[in-house]
C-alpha cells in the first residue's frame, strides 16, 4: 500500500489516531487538511494539496472531513475551511487557515527545513 | 489626478436566488464552474476560505461571496463584471435555483474611458442588464444618485420579482474613498525583497494598519499584491466584510464594505475606524436596506464628525420591491494643502 506521495483520508477516529501515531513514530511532519464537502475553497485547494503530497514525500498528508469526524474537528478548534494543521511529535507547530497556495508551500518548506 | 492608472472603483453585483435547497444552494456549484464564471469576468482566485454560512474568495481584482441563496461579486480595474450574470444563471438552474433579484451598483470611475463595453457608460450597462436579466424580474429601476461633485455619483440598477422574501434586518454599507492620506497609503506598499508570500505580507498590513481592529471577532483572509495593493475578506458568522486598496498617489482609492444588522449599534464605530485607517480626501457612503425604510444613514454623519468629516450631500432613492438606498458624501472640514 503506497502511502507516500498521496493525501490519506481518515474516515474514523481510530484511523486518525493511527496515522498520527505512525507519523510520530517515524518523526514525520504531519499536514492535516480539514475540509468540508460543501465548501468551495476546499475544492479549490484540493488538487494543489495533492501536488504538494507528491512533492514532499517525507511529509505525511492527511485529510479529515469535518462532518465525518466532528469530534476531531471540534477537538482541534476548526471553525473555517480549509484549515491546515501542522503537527510534529503530536504537537501543533503551525496552522494555515484558508486556501492559500503560497502560504501553504512556504509553511511546509519551513518545517521540512527545520527538521533537516 | 494622474492621466491614467489602475481603476480602484469597483462594480458590484448582488444576485438572489430561490429554490428548494436553502441549506447549501449555490455552494453546491462546483469550483470549476465558478472558475469559468470568473474567466468571463477576467479575474482569478488568489485565496479563499469558508465557514458554516458562506464561502469567501479574494480575487485578483476584488472579492466573491457565495451564500446558499445569494452571490456577491465585486470587481475593480477593467473587469467585465456583468458577463458573469448569464453563466451564473445557467449554473444555478442546473442545481434547481432561480434568480429572483439583482442589484448592480458602482461609484464613478476615475478613468471612465479605460472601461470596456458595456461599462463604457451607465446607459450601456443598463441596456446590457435589461437584455440579460430574465423578464420575470419585472420590477426594475435604474438611478444615478448625485452628490455635490460629479466625480462622486452612485449608480444603482435593481431588478426583482414581486413578493421576494428579504431579510429586513440586514443592511449593506459600501464606502468608497479617494485621495487617501499618502503616509497612510504607503503602508500598503510591499517592502522589496521581504521574502514573504502575498498572504503573510497581507497579514502584516492588516495588523500594522489596524484593519484587524475594525471587527476583532472576524476571521480575516488577506493578501498584499506586488508591488502594492491590498485586499481582504472578513468572516464573522454569516456576515462578510471586505476591503480593497489601490494606494498609488494620483489615483489612490480604498473601499470598505460590510453587511450588518439594523439593530446593532456599532456601525458608527466601524466607520470611524475605517476613516482613521485611510483619512481620505473624499468619502462616499451608500447604505442599502431592504424594504421601504432606511435609518442607518443617520448614524454616519455623527460617527465621522468627531474626526473632522462633514457630510456634504445626502440623497435617498427607493427601488421597487427591492431596497431603499441612501448615498452620502463626506470631506474633511478643512483640506490641508
Amino acid at each position: 500500500m503506497a502511502e507516500e506521495g498521496v493525501v490519506i483520508g481518515c474516515h474514523s477516529v481510530d484511523e486518525w489516531k493511527d496515522q498520527l501515531k505512525k507519523a510520530e513514530d517515524s518523526n514525520k511532519l504531519v499536514v492535516v487538511d480539514f475540509t468540508a464537502s460543501w465548501c468551495g475553497p476546499c475544492r479549490f485547494i484540493a488538487p494543489i494539496v495533492a501536488e504538494f503530497a507528491k512533492k514532499f514525500t517525507n511529509v505525511a498528508f492527511l485529510k479529515v472531513d469535518v462532518d465525518e469526524l466532528k469530534t476531531v474537528a471540534e477537538e482541534w478548534g476548526i471553525e473555517a475551511m480549509p484549515t491546515f494543521l501542522f503537527i510534529k511529535q503530536g504537537k501543533l507547530v503551525d496552522k494555515v487557515v484558508g486556501a492559500k497556495k503560497d502560504e501553504l508551500q512556504s509553511t511546509i518548506t519551513k518545517h521540512v527545513a527545520a527538521a533537516a | 489626478m494622474a492621466v491614467s492608472g489602475f481603476e480602484g472603483f469597483e462594480k458590484r453585483l448582488e444576485l438572489h436566488f430561490f429554490g428548494d435547497d436553502f441549506q447549501l444552494g449555490l455552494r453546491k456549484i462546483d469550483f470549476e464552474s465558478i472558475q469559468l464564471v470568473l474567466e468571463q469576468v477576467q479575474c482569478t482566485v488568489v485565496s479563499a476560505v469558508g465557514n458554516a454560512y458562506f464561502d469567501a474568495y479574494v480575487l485578483s481584482e476584488s472579492s466573491l461571496f457565495v451564500y446558499p441563496t445569494k452571490i456577491i461579486i465585486k470587481t475593480c480595474g477593467t473587469t467585465q463584471l456583468l458577463k458573469s450574470i448569464r453563466p451564473l444563471i445557467f449554473y444555478s438552474r442546473l442545481i434547481g435555483l432561480t434568480l429572483c433579484s439583482c442589484r448592480y451598483t458602482r461609484g464613478t470611475f476615475i478613468f471612465p474611458k479605460s472601461q470596456p463595453f458595456p461599462h463604457t457608460s451607465f446607459k450601456d450597462e443598463v441596456t446590457y442588464l435589461e437584455d440579460t436579466i430574465p423578464s420575470n424580474l419585472c420590477f426594475r429601476k435604474a438611478s444615478i444618485m448625485p452628490s455635490m461633485s460629479s466625480s462622486h455619483s452612485w449608480h444603482v440598477f435593481t431588478a426583482t420579482i414581486d413578493h421576494h422574501d428579504q431579510d429586513n434586518e440586514l443592511f449593506t454599507m459600501e464606502v468608497c474613498m479617494t485621495d487617501l492620506d499618502p503616509i497612510l497609503a504607503r503602508k500598503f506598499f510591499r517592502r522589496p525583497d521581504d521574502g514573504k508570500t502575498g498572504h503573510s505580507a497581507g497579514k502584516e498590513m492588516t495588523e500594522l494598519t489596524g484593519i484587524n481592529d475594525i471587527n476583532a471577532d472576524a476571521l480575516v483572509c488577506d493578501f498584499a499584491f506586488d508591488p502594492c495593493g491590498y485586499s481582504m475578506n472578513g468572516m464573522d458568522g454569516d456576515w462578510y466584510s471586505t476591503i480593497h486598496v489601490t494606494p498609488e498617489d494620483g489615483f489612490s482609492y480604498a473601499s470598505f464594505e460590510c453587511v450588518g444588522s439594523v439593530n446593532a449599534n456599532n456601525i458608527g464605530h466601524v466607520l470611524r475606524k475605517v476613516v482613521q485607517i485611510f483619512r481620505p480626501g473624499t468619502m462616499s457612503v451608500s447604505t442599502t436596506c431592504s424594504g421601504y425604510s432606511n435609518e442607518m444613514w443617520k448614524q454616519m454623519a455623527t460617527a465621522v464628525e468627531p474626526l473632522g468629516f462633514k457630510c456634504r450631500s445626502c440623497a435617498m432613492d427607493q427601488f421597487p420591491a427591492a431596497a431603499t438606498v441612501v448615498f452620502q458624501t463626506f470631506t474633511p472640514r478643512r483640506k490641508s494643502t
